[in-house]
């Protein structure tokens, strides 16, 4: 015990030695260097534009402005991707434990091809080679002449809400909390008919605060130089996130066979016996303990995914670390805080996506072992 | 000469296993071929494009007159660069060497027969990279300074994934007994530089190493920019690589430990003679596929200006003499197949690695 203090002190010494220098020296280094370091940069007159931009910005906004136009690019991305690969890897999971002898061969030879090859290669595939090829603008690829492709990117119709987008947010909040009613009303009968009125009153809610936010679809409309109105989706996007959804997408494929392979067979044969048909058996039985194999190593790859948003520098999409680490770094020149925000947003949001994934896995697995 | 009855035969099981793989049911059938659909929609215009309409011969852009199919001749052209970088040409022949013997040397690690391994792996670790060190960069022994700038290529990616794999595995070892440690503030402090690592990318990581480890050092001390990022690189693989190591000291029955202890073996003979020796088995599948993930993760090099494989591919993609879709898409092609064939057949090892060590726990 008196050893382990012992150590404690020795190390506690060394760690504060260290700390003490490093910090020293950098403050000897910046001083030299003239860098006044301090967060006040954040307010200064940005002066440089960004291509994807979810909330007013101008070059005449604030340095932190800047960054949460950044920010929302990087979460945008990594939320397409995330559901892009979730998606694919689902199905090619699936696909992996089908009995149809090419259905999972093809599904093993995705898996193979797209895990083994580096993301960034692929990403630098879809922007530099396969985007390049589309059609320009003038003969753009076009579905139902409302969504268009072309080498500038996607166009799709948007949706807009003439009423102002408040109404969307309540109609939105009204609509789970009918959803968590019918099911508090479902267990006992007293509750039954309080719950069947309630809902009728927040279904009613629901559906008038839509009608007064008033929604309607703007198609993209083709101009002389492009389009305008509607969604557009850069090719920088498209790109990172077919990449790494393609990418990523494999691990999750992966995870997805390895869950439902780990159910015992006697948990199919159980369900059979009780005379549960397939798809019920599949819903009640079986997809909740796969989910439970699942989740965990899944955690892992939605991190490792929205690590791999920060690729985006690579091509020039306007993210965190290309505006921030790039553009502002150049711009202020204050290294020391600029590295530490970069970082923190990664650190802050890798420990939302632990911590979500974590609860869910404990609300998942009841009698998990400490 | 085959009789025809056994024909008939293998005809049948052959039928039958069609049917029973591929036309079992109405789903089935119908399955089956929108796959054939789909690879047939994939693969034929996949061929024309990379084989049937390319172009083969010749090694200048006029060659490639097409700018829809793919060009071989950019390849062939640049070849040298995708290998070597801007190593000079006659002295090339020292990458040779030296990644010839590095192979040659490291062979006997891989025989599942070979027992010096023990004393072999932590040779190489010592004496390797000197003399690595001593062929590329030379200015010694009449060899001619050449520095890390003209590195590049695949000669580069190997030299990143080798040097960072040796320099994070001890390092891992550490911050792995020091996470399972008894003490409180090491456990502490190592768990927490784990974390915080593991969760940043290693571009973010790398551009720290580029900007602010000048910021740390000492006036007039300078460091290569490849060494710098080498080192930020060997920081995060060695936290995945100690989370492998964990897994692998978890997975030993307490019983080992408390068998040593009662022997009276000291901590570091009973983790050289006891834990150790348990522990490389479990760890090494997923120190492999963490390797693998370093070795794609090396062309993130690429974007702080260091050109790796993929690096040098962009570069010569982007040279206006062989601007054209069919020249940049045909070097993609190339690093894709390059890269994969190397992960491919380490995932395969992994694969055999895991396997061995499954048996090796139903033995024990």
């Amino acid at each position: 015990m008196k050893r382990e203090l012992a150590w404690q002190a020795v190390l506690l010494v060394l760690i504060a030695g260290l700390a003490w220098q490093l910090l020293s020296v950098t403050q000897a280094n910046l001083a030299r260097l003239g860098v006044d370091s301090g967060l006040g940069f954040l307010w200064q007159r940005a002066g440089f534009e960004i291509s994807q931009k979810l909330i007013p910005y101008s070059a005449d906004s604030t340095i932190a402005r800047a960054f949460a136009v950044a920010l929302l690019n990087t979460l945008v991305l990594a939320v397409a991707a995330i559901v892009g690969a979730t998606l694919i890897g689902t199905a090619i999971g699936i696909a992996r434990l089908s009995d149809n002898w090419l259905v999972s061969r093809l599904a093993l030879v995705y898996i193979e091809i797209f895990r083994n090859i580096p993301s960034l290669l692929q990403i630098f595939f879809w922007y530099f080679a396969a985007l390049r090829a589309l059609p320009r603008t003038d003969s753009s690829l076009a579905l139902f002449d409302s969504v268009f492709l072309n080498n500038r990117g996607l166009f799709l119709p948007s949706v807009h809400a003439a009423g102002g987008w408040w109404w969307v947010a309540a109609a939105l909040l009204l609509g789970v909390a009918a959803w968590r009613l019918s099911r508090w009303g479902r267990k006992r009968e007293q509750r039954r008919l309080a719950a069947r009125w309630g809902l009728l009153a927040l279904a009613g809610l629901a559906g008038a605060s839509l009608l007064l936010a008033d929604l309607s679809l703007q198609g993209p409309q083709p101009t002389r130089f492009g389009f305008s109105g509607g969604l557009v989706l850069m090719p920088e996007f498209l790109s990172l996130a077919v990449g790494l959804s393609m990418y990523n997408a494999t691990y999750i494929a992966e995870i997805v066979r390895s869950g439902f392979v780990s159910v015992p067979k006697g948990q199919w044969e159980a369900a059979d016996s009780l005379g549960l048909p397939r798809h019920l058996a599949i819903r009640l039985v079986l997809f909740p303990q796969a989910l439970r194999a699942i989740i965990p190593p899944l955690s892992t790859v939605y991190l490792n995914l929205f690590k791999g948003t920060s690729l985006a520098a690579a091509i020039a999409y306007p993210e965190v670390v290309s505006v921030f680490a790039g553009t502002v770094n150049n711009l202020v020149g204050q290294p020391v805080f600029i590295m530490a925000l970069t970082l923190a947003v990664y650190v802050f949001v890798s420990l939302c996506i632990a911590l979500f994934l974590n609860w869910r896995n404990r609300r998942l697995a009841p009698s998990a072992p400490p | 000469m085959i009789p025809p009855r056994q024909d008939a035969g293998w005809r049948r099981s052959c039928q039958a296993w069609l049917r029973d793989n591929l036309f079992s049911s109405p789903l089935n059938i119908l399955l089956t071929m929108a796959c054939a659909g789909l690879l047939a929609a994939a693969l034929i215009p996949l061929l024309n494009w990379l084989v049937i309409d390319a172009y083969w011969r010749g090694d200048s852009p006029q060659d490639c007159p097409n700018k829809h199919a793919a060009c071989w001749p950019f390849v062939r052209a640049r070849f040298d660069q995708f290998m070597y970088g801007l190593y000079p040409a006659e002295e090339r022949w020292r990458v040779n060497l030296g990644l010839g013997l590095a192979v040659l040397l490291a062979l006997p690690l891989f025989l599942p027969r070979f027992s010096g391994k023990r004393w072999l792996a932590p040779a190489l670790l010592l004496i390797y990279p000197l003399l690595g060190a001593v062929l590329f960069l030379g200015g010694v022994f009449g060899l001619p300074y050449i520095s890390t700038g003209q590195w590049g290529g695949f000669f580069l990616t190997v030299v990143a994934a080798v040097f960072v794999l040796s320099t994070s595995l001890p390092c891992a070892a550490l911050l792995a007994l020091g996470r399972r440690s008894s003490i409180p503030l090491l456990r502490v402090c190592c768990a927490t530089w784990i974390e915080f690592w593991r969760s940043a990318p290693a571009l973010v990581v790398l551009f720290v190493a580029i900007i602010m480890f000048p910021l740390f050092m000492p006036q007039g001390f300078e460091t290569d920019k490849l060494l710098r990022a080498l080192i930020a690189l060997t920081i995060l693989m060695s936290c995945y690589m100690a989370e492998a190591m964990r897994g692998a000291l978890q997975a030993i029955p307490q019983g080992q430990y408390e068998a040593a202890e009662a022997l009276g073996l000291g901590y570091w003979q009973r983790f050289f003679f006891v834990i150790l020796p348990q522990a490389t088995p479990i760890a090494l599948p997923p120190i492999t596929s963490h390797f693998i993930n370093l070795f794609k993760e090396t062309t993130v090099l690429l974007i702080i200006g260091l050109f790796d494989l993929l690096g040098m591919v962009q570069r010569a993609a982007s040279d206006p003499a062989w601007l054209s879709l069919g020249a940049s898409a045909t070097g993609y092609a190339f690093a894709a197949a390059f890269f994969w064939l190397f992960c491919f057949s380490l995932s395969r090892y992994s694969a055999y690695l895991e396997r061995r060590a499954s048996r090796y726990k139903k033995t024990a």
